[in-house]
């Protein structure tokens, strides 16, 4: 438990180290991640959206891959493709880009929604089928998606049910002035990344997940927590409510936030800290005029749903 | 696209506003004028219309212009402004033209507020029970759009909103029945407006049989009475209404008079009754013939004893008067009665005026040659008929000697025609016979379709006689209605309603109803309320005892809405635990660091760091205790008990008085 924890704590040292500035944001990735959670990263680019999951990679000491998206990319190309064997005479499956620890999947909205579905297909069940087999993907198995939200031609926007599967969205956003002419002192963040050793390991991650499982979590934080889950539902303003799925993820998540802030139980601060990543991709306005962002929904949300003595 | 712009529209306050505003205008659609309606629903739909972009709203200068347009039009119809028709005329297109320009949240409540007025408009107008549901929805809509107004953006749904509206208004209903009870009534009150002219109806005072060729089957009631005690015998129940006194060959009018009347002297039992009549916009009091005093100072009794009120009669009006229906006067006819009722015009009707002479020449008496017309009409071949055919000019000669066809009109006409010439004086009197009885509630409802004329005749030693020609002809009109005498002049739809008994039952019922609401809730003045005040055991009722019942029932009624108000606001329950984090709390805000509802423990920790460093350490500490007893494992098992109280009492340790 305690080696777990300073395993953790060395290894969000490591990250705040390349990716200077985002403490809140590098919190939310790896409580996203301990939450077995997928990640979708959405910001306008150069702002360190692949550096970031790179970082998260090395840090955690997973294997990994990274894939390109473009419009022409198939399913077969994430999956993997049978393959005829000349010398036994037989079909050979071989295993894609996702038979992998954690998945960078760059520019995820550029896909075509066929092969678009079938990595949300893969991100769900945690298995690939192909050929009537089914192969199980490795464990850990983390996806952290990347898109551009501002680049509207040639990409197909993911759908609400498939935006549903990533635990959380979060943005990075520009750097402070402060951290920025550090940045433009030192240059490329991504060879720093050789500098630092992984803090941890693949049978290391599993044990945190687990450990993340066993937060406590009292009645009082869940009538809170169902309070504010069905607001978002009472709101005539909101197009959906949250799902089950997102409430279950919601408290998953701040049990990794608790984990990672050294709790051994959940508070309604937690919540609140986790609940714009969750529900950033889920809410939106009815009205299309009042397009402020999920995250601006949350603040609202929170400051509507008193904590109860 | 189209969807989702009215989607939003629907959504909006402006939505519920509307429907408010329209329905406000609905509730008057029939009493003002038709242009008035259509116009402002016109600038409805040019608002509704704007708002969807299909048309651009109008500039300030069209406005200007449409409003005074409008203005200039009521003046122009009404030649005034004021007074409830008017007023109800300018609301509505105000109200129209307001939604027009309505933009704001503040313009949305003005135009709420204008709408409000129009309820308001209504109830003064009419009070039926009929309508009283259509003011329950309007008042409800009215509120649903306030409530929308108020939480714009607040994320309230329609049906939200309108279970609100709804239970505002169920709140509000103690308080209204408080008011209706024990609230100080103005006698002669401040809402009694002007009334604009509206429709007249019923009997007038001119009467012209041979014009007529169908009289009309109007079911409308007329008014209701109720006896105390026995009702007169059916061959009594004549309701005395305009008497007629001129007669130009054709029509007859009525002309009032003054002389010194003879008095009465009734004869037989006295009937005191109670009508509630229906608004004619006329003048005439009906009553059981003959009333003998008149009933208050808004109605004079006249020499010819017609009861006349002072102002027409614009709403449902009630009074207790009593009546002799046999009465005699021994002293000599009046001179002007005897000149202005003896008096025909000249060369009119003169196979008539020839036949009376003779009829009267061949009896000794006036009371014989009464018997003798009256023998004349049962056995001349005279026949009673709702459709007489038209008349010629000398009218009373021809439907003597050539139709022989009429319904009560021509057989008083010709009877006081004869009467008349014979040197008799003798009047017509006009107003109803019969009535319906209502065995539900008691009391008669008489109709239109029971109007009647009869004619009064003046014999020495008995005074002003009733005499009833029709009686002669067709004596059963007496005991029967005239429909149920006449079965074929019904349509078809009002016979089948007459022959089926359940049908009868219910518009009996029905009719009870709304004379119970007339009698109980539109009339509930002054006099009923003291009334009900001696009922609940205040033997002197006066207006302070009014004013402290009232403000008592307020504030019962504040109290009961403070307490459901106080439930829903209250947490449901509270433990220790919470009890002494309350406290806590409360004590950080006394030294200037609320929390805010939305801070968790540790946040407001932090909250409280930042503006009280000094007691950062302190409550921190104790701020943590209390996460981890609520949130954490150790909130849990016995041990948790001793924890709770050890915070309990270091939360009443805890000094926040700056050193």
């Amino acid at each position: 438990m305690t080696a777990g924890r300073e395993a953790l704590g060395a290894a969000l040292n490591a990250l705040e180290q390349v990716i200077l500035g985002k403490p809140d944001q590098i919190r939310l990735c790896l409580a996203c991640l301990l939450a077995r959670g997928h990640l979708l990263i959405e910001d306008v680019p150069g702002v360190g959206k692949t550096t970031l999951a790179h970082a998260l990679a090395h840090v955690l000491g997973l294997a990994w891959q990274r894939v390109q998206f473009t419009s022409d990319l198939l399913p077969a190309d994430i999956i993997g493709v049978s393959v005829f064997d000349r010398a036994t005479q037989q079909f050979h499956f071989r295993k894609g880009p996702i038979f992998t620890q954690l998945l960078l999947a760059d520019e995820v909205n550029r896909a075509s929604p066929r092969t678009q579905s079938a990595l949300l297909e893969a991100m769900e069940e945690r298995q690939v089928s192909a050929d009537g087999v089914s192969y199980r993907l490795p464990e850990p198995f983390f996806v952290v998606a990347t898109q551009n939200p501002h680049e509207q031609l040639g990409t197909f926007a993911l759908p609400e049910s498939q935006l549903d599967r990533f635990l959380m969205r979060v943005t990075l956003g520009y750097p402070d002035a402060s951290h920025e002419r550090e940045l433009l002192r030192t240059g490329e963040r991504r060879d720093q990344l050789i500098n630092i050793s992984a803090s941890l390991t693949p049978e290391g991650v599993l044990q945190l997940q687990q450990a993340v499982r066993g937060v406590h979590i009292s009645d009082a934080l869940l009538d809170y927590a169902q309070t504010l889950i069905a607001r978002t539902r009472q709101r005539a303003d909101l197009k959906l409510g949250l799902s089950p799925r997102a409430g279950q993820g919601l408290m998953r998540s701040a049990q990794a936030w608790a984990y990672i802030a050294g709790r051994d139980a959940v508070l309604p601060e937690d919540v609140q800290a986790v609940l714009p990543a969750i529900v950033a991709h889920r809410l939106e306005r009815r009205d299309p005029v009042q397009s402020s962002s999920g995250p601006a929904i949350a603040s609202e949300l929170i400051r509507a749903v008193p904590v109860p003595p | 696209m189209a969807s989702a712009i009215s989607q939003r529209l629907m959504s909006t306050p402006l939505a519920w506003t509307t429907a408010a505003l329209v329905f406000g205008i609905l509730l008057h659609v029939d009493r003002v004028p038709f242009w008035v309606s259509s116009a402002a629903l016109v600038c409805i739909g040019w608002r509704l219309a704007g708002e969807l972009r299909l048309l651009p709203l109008p500039n300030r200068y069209t406005k200007l212009g449409v409003a005074f347009l409008l203005i200039a039009a009521i003046f122009a119809r009404f030649q005034t402004l004021n007074g409830l028709a008017a007023g109800t005329a300018l609301l509505v297109v105000m109200g129209a033209i307001k939604l027009l320009e309505t933009h704001t949240r503040r313009d949305r409540y003005v135009t709420i507020g204008a709408t409000t007025f129009l309820l308001l408009a209504a109830c003064l107008d009419r009070q039926g029970l009929m309508r009283a549901p259509l003011y329950l929805v309007h008042a409800w809509l009215c509120c649903t759009a306030l409530a929308t107004v108020a939480q714009e953006g607040g994320g309230l749904t329609n049906r939200a909103a309108g279970a609100l509206a709804a239970r505002s208004l169920v709140l509000s209903l103690p308080l209204a029945v408080a008011l209706f009870l024990f609230f100080p009534r103005v006698v002669g009150g401040f809402w009694l407006l002007p009334q604009g002219s509206a429709a007249v109806t019923g009997l007038t005072d001119r009467m012209n049989p041979g014009e007529i060729a169908s009289l009309s089957e109007s079911d409308e009631p007329a008014f209701r009475v109720s006896f105390e005690g026995e009702p007169p015998p059916p061959e009594e129940r004549y309701w005395r209404g305009p008497v007629l006194h001129d007669f130009d060959g054709a029509t007859w009018t009525g002309a009032n008079r003054a002389y010194v009347p003879s008095p009465l002297e009734p004869v037989g039992p006295l009937y005191r009754h109670r009508v509630t009549l229906e608004p004619s916009s006329q003048r005439w009091w009906f009553a059981l013939d003959t009333v003998l005093e008149r009933p208050n100072r808004r109605a004079m009794l006249t020499t010819d004893h017609q009861l006349v009120g002072l102002q027409p009669v614009t709403r449902t009006l009630t009074y207790d008067v009593v009546s002799a229906t046999r009465h005699i006067s021994t002293g000599p006819i009046p001179r002007v009665a005897q000149r202005i009722d003896t008096r025909l015009p000249a060369d009119r009707n003169p196979r008539s005026v020839q036949l009376a002479r003779q009829m009267r020449a061949q009896v000794s008496s006036d009371a014989e040659f009464v018997d003798a017309v009256l023998a004349y009409f049962r056995t001349g071949g005279f026949e009673y008929t709702l459709t007489p055919p038209l008349l010629e000019r000398d009218s009373v000669d021809d439907f003597l000697f050539r139709s022989k066809q009429g319904f009560c009109g021509h057989y008083a006409s010709a009877f006081v025609t004869l009467m008349r010439a014979a040197g008799v004086p003798s009047r017509v009197v006009t107003g109803y016979l019969g009535g319906e009885w209502n065995p539900i509630r008691e009391y008669f409802i008489v109709r239109q379709s029971d109007a009647h004329a009869w004619a009064e005749v003046w014999l020495d030693g008995k005074g002003w006689t009733r005499v009833d020609p029709t009686a002669a002809v067709a004596p059963e009109r007496l005991r029967r209605g005239v429909f149920d005498l006449m079965p074929q002049s019904l349509s078809a739809p009002e016979r089948f309603v007459r022959s089926t008994p359940w049908l009868v039952d219910m518009r009996q019922r029905w009719d009870a109803l709304n004379y119970w609401w007339n009698e109980r809730v539109v009339r509930f003045d002054f006099s009923a309320q003291l009334d009900l005040l001696r009922r609940l055991g205040i033997p002197d009722p006066n207006w302070h005892v009014l004013g402290w019942l009232f403000g008592s029932a307020l504030v019962l009624w504040l109290a009961i809405v403070a307490w459901h108000v106080g439930r829903a606001l209250r947490p449901p329950h509270m433990d220790r635990l919470a009890r002494a984090y309350v406290k806590l709390c409360a004590k950080l805000a006394h030294a200037g660091a609320p929390r805010e509802l939305h801070e968790g423990p540790h946040a407001y920790a932090a909250a409280v760091a930042a503006r009280r460093p000094d007691l950062a350490d302190a409550v921190r500490s104790l701020l943590h205790r209390y996460a981890d007893l609520r949130y954490g494992l150790a909130g849990n098992g016995e041990a948790s008990r001793e924890a709770i109280a050890a915070f309990e009492r270091d939360v009443a340790k805890l000094r926040t008085r700056r050193p």
